[in-house]
């Protein structure tokens, strides 16, 4: 019963966070200067359609009436976010946005979730052992650059294997996700060059993120070794694997809190790293609709991004119960 | 983002404090180790470099269009850039903007996260609640996206603008850890002790958990410092920003669109700015466990 509380809790308070974040996002994009649906009414006004007629136009392409309240618009927009619909993407056309965002979603969740899954391995790998060694120089040595890998922004990260692996020594292909002369299906070729075009991005994502997951795990295994079952399955003489799986087992549940927070990273990153390996995805187009002053796309893609943030999150706080069996009680 | 770890007072608190001296403490441990003395020289001389840099130079760079994208030599130390200006010139003259938003940005993190953290962590209610939402819509909307939004409303044009923006959209991840620090503290005897004497909730915030707080949040100052170079100099990189000086961002943006990533020979003008940024990590992570030293008490003989 308990648990049943604590998951309805952690529902309810995930879809608040959404209805908060959908509600901030349409009133920030909407308080931005110059709306392309202005700019393509003034347009069709120059070109010496009436105005009625030219709203008409506006509203059947976009599916959205310029002249109405904001309020009404609010209203409409969450309305329509109930039942699933984002709205029109401007700057393409009048697709709709969930079809724009479907379209490039997996492309960079494919990409972050290898990431993630191999900068976790790697960190926690990594953070035992300089936990283990932690009073020598090469436990030193370890924590310290996890802390500058840590502290590299993924900018530059990224901005340096490309200039070093596809400008220095053309070793990996530069942009998109795949050679455009192969076609995608499921083929060797077209495997290896997707593979090809993704280590770069790939490599980028993981020395960005591999710092955090290693000086956390670090510093939470330190904290476990000093605790009085270690010491006591010590003297009770175990096996120092069925003791590494001892600490291991406690030291991941501050790792499983900041699976959360790093999900929100990699989106970040995201925007960096296919804006600079030019590749399609997420981040891409967020960026791309900012510049082009797609709201409903600019709001579609942020809102996507936000959510999965706090789905994430949701998934964590559910999943915590089972890796931490004192939480059930 | 960055995300503090209690690395650094895990490890250290085994060092023996040094006897009291008649140096002052501040000058005792930010030299007491030669990895701390150079980490700390460096970043006096960055400091130095955002006072002086911008008054070697005139407003207008001078170009020599002769040399575009010049290697380094004798008369350009680190080579010019896609216009032939020297690139020492302006890593000097950009780092006013850089590092003035940074100090200004790292601050505000840290007034904010710290007085929300506290103050939630102090009051159970109402407060406790509304603050902690507040914390968590923070935390969960993504931060650079937003920047990019905010950027198109407001103009990042003064280092104070970028600063204040900076610093108001950065300050959850802080605000969540002193929280939880300040409820775990406020169980503690001496605590107990505080509340039934009846100080007031002021004295007892301020005087009784701010000290026993001060060593995190003087890592995350650190930490928030060059978070907030990361943040500024990603925005203007990605091009999200407008600009009308030269800072180290918006060299990293003109070298990319300027074709440097395509150039071998401009390879200076992308890493002057690039090594910049990644000296001034170095030198913060070499300092990040003094902070404690600084700040715990504990520590001091």
């Amino acid at each position: 019963m308990a648990l049943a509380r604590y998951i309805a809790a952690k529902l309810l308070a995930g879809i608040v966070m959404i209805w908060a974040v959908a509600t901030f996002t349409f009133f920030i994009v909407h308080s931005l200067p110059g709306s392309p649906v202005d700019a393509a009414l003034a347009q069709k006004l120059a070109a010496g359609i009436p105005y009625e007629e030219a709203q008409q136009q506006i509203q059947a392409i976009y599916n959205f009436v310029p002249t109405d309240s904001l309020w009404s618009q609010y209203r409409d927009y969450l309305w329509r976010l109930l039942h699933g619909d984002l709205g029109q993407s401007i700057s393409y056309g009048g697709v709709p946005v969930r079809s724009v965002i479907l379209d490039n979603a997996p492309w960079t969740l494919s990409l972050a979730v290898v990431a993630l899954l191999i900068s976790f391995a790697l960190g926690l790998g990594v953070g035992v052992l300089a936990a283990m060694k932690r009073n020598t120089a090469s436990g030193n040595g370890l924590t310290l650059s996890g802390s500058f890998l840590h502290g590299i922004p993924t900018f530059i990260t990224a901005t340096l294997l490309f200039f070093i692996f596809t400008t220095k020594w053309p070793v990996f292909p530069y942009g998109d996700a795949y050679d455009i002369n192969v076609t995608p299906g499921f083929s060797g070729p077209f495997i290896a060059s997707v593979i090809s075009h993704a280590i770069l991005p790939l490599a980028a994502y993981v020395i960005s993120g591999y710092g955090a997951w290693m000086l956390v795990t670090k510093s939470s295994v330190v904290s476990v070794l000093g605790d009085d079952f270690v010491v006591a399955a010590e003297l009770r003489g175990i096996t120092t694997g069925r003791k590494m799986r001892y600490i291991v087992r406690n030291a991941m549940l501050p790792l499983f809190t900041i699976l959360a927070l790093s999900a929100g990273y990699l989106f970040g990153g995201s925007l960096f790293i296919e804006t600079i390996f030019n590749r399609q995805g997420l981040g891409a187009l967020q960026f791309n609709s900012i510049g082009a002053r797609d709201y409903p796309l600019m709001m579609g893609s942020f809102l996507v991004l936000t959510v999965s943030v706090i789905l994430v999150n949701i998934i964590a706080d559910l999943l915590y119960p089972i890796i931490d069996p004192r939480v059930r009680r | 983002m960055v995300i503090a770890t209690a690395d650094a007072i895990v490890d250290e608190t085994e060092i023996v404090a040094p006897p009291a001296s008649r140096v002052p403490l501040v000058i005792r441990v930010l030299f007491g180790r030669p990895t701390r003395a150079v980490a700390t020289v460096i970043l006096l001389l960055f400091a130095l470099m955002a006072i002086i840099g911008p008054m070697l130079y005139p407003n207008n760079l001078r170009v020599d269009p002769e040399h575009i994208f010049a290697g380094p030599s004798a008369k350009h130390w680190l080579g010019t850039d896609y216009a032939g200006a020297d690139v020492l010139a302006e890593i000097l003259v950009g780092s006013r903007y850089v590092i003035t938003s940074a100090i200004i940005a790292g601050i505000l993190m840290v007034a904010i996260g710290t007085a929300v953290g506290l103050i939630s962590g102090y009051y159970r209610g109402v407060a406790e609640s509304g603050l902690m939402r507040i914390t968590d819509f923070m935390l969960t909307l993504p931060s650079l996206p937003l920047l990019i939004v905010l950027s198109q409303k407001w103009k990042f044009g003064s280092p104070l603008m970028m600063g204040l923006i900076l610093g108001i959209t950065g300050w959850a991840f802080i605000a969540r850890p002193i929280r939880s620090q300040a409820l775990s503290l406020r169980e503690r005897g001496f605590l107990e002790a505080a509340r039934g004497l009846g100080l007031p909730a002021r004295h007892v915030i301020w005087r009784e958990i701010l000290p026993n707080v001060a060593p995190f949040v003087a890592m995350n100052l650190l930490l928030s410092f060059i978070g907030s170079i990361y943040a500024q100099t990603g925005l203007f990189f990605l091009g999200a920003v407008p600009y009308s000086s030269t800072n180290w961002g918006v060299m990293l943006r003109q070298a990319v669109e300027g074709g440097a990533l395509q150039a071998s020979s401009a390879i200076a003008y992308l890493l002057a700015p690039m090594g910049c940024i990644m000296l001034i990590n170095l030198c913060v992570v070499l300092l990040l466990d003094a902070t404690d030293e600084l700040f715990n008490p504990r520590l001091r003989g």
